[in-house]
């Protein structure tokens, strides 16, 4: 089972934390952990490759299965595992719509967050534009305050009453926002979402171990 | 059931496109079915606001449930409807991995067709640059290729995730043929040119096909050297 399953994952990216944090969810402690590190390039090392082509983290195998794709894995394993551990898909239907339409939306916050604080790794030099650091900038702030005015609606969880897959798949983002300076007083409600399920034993245990006792930065402070 | 169903979509639109395959392959059909116009901007109007206050199409409604993400509605619809049309997740753990991951790397080959068909749109005038471009253009012929190998792997007639239809091609197949309508040479892509050909003929896609497209057979050649 668990012992079956390898993880190569870097610490602090939301992709391979959701993928931590569902394996807790269904009992699967107990599978290989590789921490891998980024900044070395490990994750274009040989062992990467060989299971993931793309040079990407999370890679995940299940004895002979491969499975990249951070959704794909969580999705898997709530599928595969359905029996055991948290059941990850609520059963009423207004809340599995919405679970489902906040794990995607889910793309779109990472998204927004990455064109700022990622943007000098991904553009060029030569190719950066204060033009497009504004507009990323705007947009990553519409898009925050679009999923606090989530959570001002039924919760606690951002389905409704049950923690459940987009909680999995979306947490590790609002985390990384506060990791990066997020003010607590301009996004009370995520903040008290993050708060909330930071104490969460799957979320614990899997916390990125270079954010432990060590501060954060002030990039979205303002925003 | 279909009738309780509205989806507000705009013609050519991949993410749009998936929605309207899945209803097809779920034997939804019978919704209620507007076509907006994305040049008269009707996808940021009232009636899509009202639904989706993003302003972004597909907008669907099942009764009182909203679900405005494409991947999201076919995920929905293949859960609430499990037990008729077309099976759309494997259950065994093998096939169902290789359509999770096929699945959701098709996130990736719309992203990487889009930052070359839709440059112009995404960035302003102001911020092109020839040399990014280049890259994006780069950047998705390593991607094609990646999928003809796929294909490769599994055979001919095959499908993107195995031997039968499965919700990798109803989200993936729109950027497909959205490739081979801005001019993707399927003499140098065979395997998708195949694909292609396979899957055009399918009821769903039939049904669904983009109908601004059926008016002008001509696409563009966007894509023709690549």
């Amino acid at each position: 089972m668990a012992k079956d399953m390898t993880l190569m994952w870097g610490a602090g990216s939301p992709p391979c934390w959701r993928v931590m944090i569902a394996l807790e969810e269904k009992n699967l402690q107990g599978y290989n952990s590789k921490q891998l590190s980024f900044e070395k390039g490990e994750h274009k090392s040989k062992d990467v490759m060989a299971i993931n082509p793309r040079g990407q983290l999370p890679a995940f195998k299940h004895g002979n299965i491969v499975l990249n794709e951070s959704y794909g894995i969580c999705l898997y394993l709530e599928d595969q595992f359905k029996s055991q551990g948290t059941k990850l898909t609520p059963d009423n239907k207004a809340e599995n719509a919405l679970m489902l339409q906040r794990m995607f939306e889910g793309l779109t916050l990472f998204d927004a967050m990455k064109q700022v604080l990622f943007y000098t790794r991904f553009v060029p030099e030569n190719e950066r534009h204060d033009s497009a650091q504004k507009r990323n900038a705007e947009n990553l702030k519409s898009e925050v305050g679009r999923w606090e005015s989530y959570l001002q609606g039924s919760g606690p969880y951002l389905a409704g009453k049950t923690f459940s897959l987009a909680d999995v798949i979306v947490f590790p983002v609002i985390a990384f926002l506060f990791r990066f300076g997020l003010s607590e007083e301009h996004y009370p409600k995520l903040a008290a979402y993050h708060n909330t399920l930071k104490d969460r034993p799957s979320i614990k245990s899997t916390w990125p171990p270079n954010w432990v006792d060590t501060p954060g930065q002030p990039a979205l402070k303002d925003l | 059931m279909a009738q309780d169903m509205t989806l507000l979509w705009g013609s050519g639109s991949p993410p749009c496109w998936r929605v309207m395959i899945a209803l097809e392959e779920k034997n939804l059909q019978g919704y209620n079915s507007k076509l907006l116009s994305f040049d008269k901007m009707e996808h940021k109007s009232q009636q899509v606001l009202d639904i989706n206050p993003r302003g972004q199409v597909p907008s669907f409604k099942h009764g009182d449930l909203i679900i405005n993400e494409s991947y999201a509605a076919c995920f929905y619809l293949e859960s609430r409807f499990k037990s008729q049309g077309t099976k759309l997740i494997p259950d065994g753990a093998e096939e169902q991995a290789l359509m999770f991951q096929r699945t959701f790397e098709g996130l990736t080959l719309y992203e990487k067709m889009a930052a070359v068909i839709f440059y112009t749109y995404y960035v302003p005038e102001g911020e092109r640059l020839e040399a990014a471009l280049k890259r994006n253009e780069e950047a998705l012929v390593a991607e094609l290729k990646l999928w003809e190998g796929y294909l490769e792997k599994l055979g001919s007639g095959s499908y993107l995730a195995g031997k039968s239809v499965s919700m990798t091609d109803v989200v993936v197949f729109p950027t497909v043929a959205t490739l081979f309508r801005f001019g993707l040479s399927a003499e140098r892509y065979p395997k998708l040119g195949a694909y292609y050909a396979l899957m055009k003929e399918r009821p769903s896609v039939k049904a669904s096909w983009p109908p601004h497209w059926l008016e002008n057979p001509k696409g563009q050649d966007t894509l023709k050297d690549m």
